[in-house]
């Protein structure tokens, strides 16, 4: 799995790649969501267009994400969730928390409102 | 028919040939292109979970994969060295509100919806077995 970060205005854009199968590399992206927290940056959007596999783990480091923006008043929106991350979402309910896009300058802007 | 059987140690690092290994046996099964990470991310959830539950995370404890392909079905065997219970994985139910917010606990859930037959049951020494069966269309 490899980690991209690229601020779009004041939105961090964290771009997920390869295959979310657990291990310490979870702790990475854990890592990337708290540093946000600790540089004030409450705005993040999750691009898991290039993830070719997941499982819950990778599910739980995303509820953790939006557990630790959400107590900074903060937010984690989804884009480019593939099929079968969608289906995942679909399952555990996540769908429900989370907002997700396919569009990211819709998802950035979403942001602003 | 004829049985495939692989033996692991509990061990994070075995998932990802784990997840290329399913997905072969389901290739070569017949399961449809677009349903092989489907199969490859229930078998793992089970797998974690008995790595877990069962074996309590220790390498030296092993977790037995049993695959069968029927003109069918393709049935999978998961074993561990625990005696623990579904009661004890939590994720059956995912709840409402808050209790989303776990960040643990869905996995076999997502086996339940992605494979629909999972079993929990015991092996010929009483440790716990979960058997996961995947139509073939």
């Amino acid at each position: 799995m490899k980690i991209k970060e690229e601020m779009k205005g004041d939105v961090l854009v964290v771009s997920l790649s390869g295959k979310v199968i657990g291990g310490p590399e979870l702790m990475d992206v854990k890592t990337v969501f708290q540093n946000a927290v600790n540089q004030d940056i409450s705005k993040v959007l999750l691009d898991l267009g290039k993830v070719t596999w997941m499982d819950s783990s990778g599910l739980g480091v995303i509820v953790s994400g939006h557990t630790t923006l959400s107590r900074a008043d903060g937010s984690l929106r989804i884009l480019n969730a593939t099929k079968k991350i969608h289906e995942l979402f679909i399952i555990t309910k996540l769908i429900t928390i989370f907002e997700t896009y396919n569009d990211e300058q819709e998802a950035l802007n979403s942001f602003g409102e | 028919m004829r049985t495939i059987e692989i033996r692991l140690p509990s061990e994070i690092s075995v998932l990802e040939p784990l997840q290329l290994f399913v997905e072969s046996i389901g290739k070569y099964a017949g399961v449809e292109e677009d349903e092989l990470s489907s199969l490859s991310v229930a078998v793992i959830e089970l797998v974690k979970n008995g790595m877990e539950h069962g074996n309590g995370n220790d390498p030296e404890k092993i977790i037995t994969i049993s695959i069968d392909t029927f003109q069918s079905r393709i049935r999978f065997f998961i074993d561990d060295e625990g005696i623990w219970e579904p009661d004890m994985a939590p994720g059956f139910d995912p709840g409402e509100g808050e209790e989303l917010l776990s960040s643990r606990g869905r996995g076999v859930l997502i086996a339940r919806n992605l494979a629909r037959w999972v079993e929990f049951g015991l092996t010929p020494e009483g440790k716990t077995r979960v058997t996961l069966i995947w139509p073939l269309t």
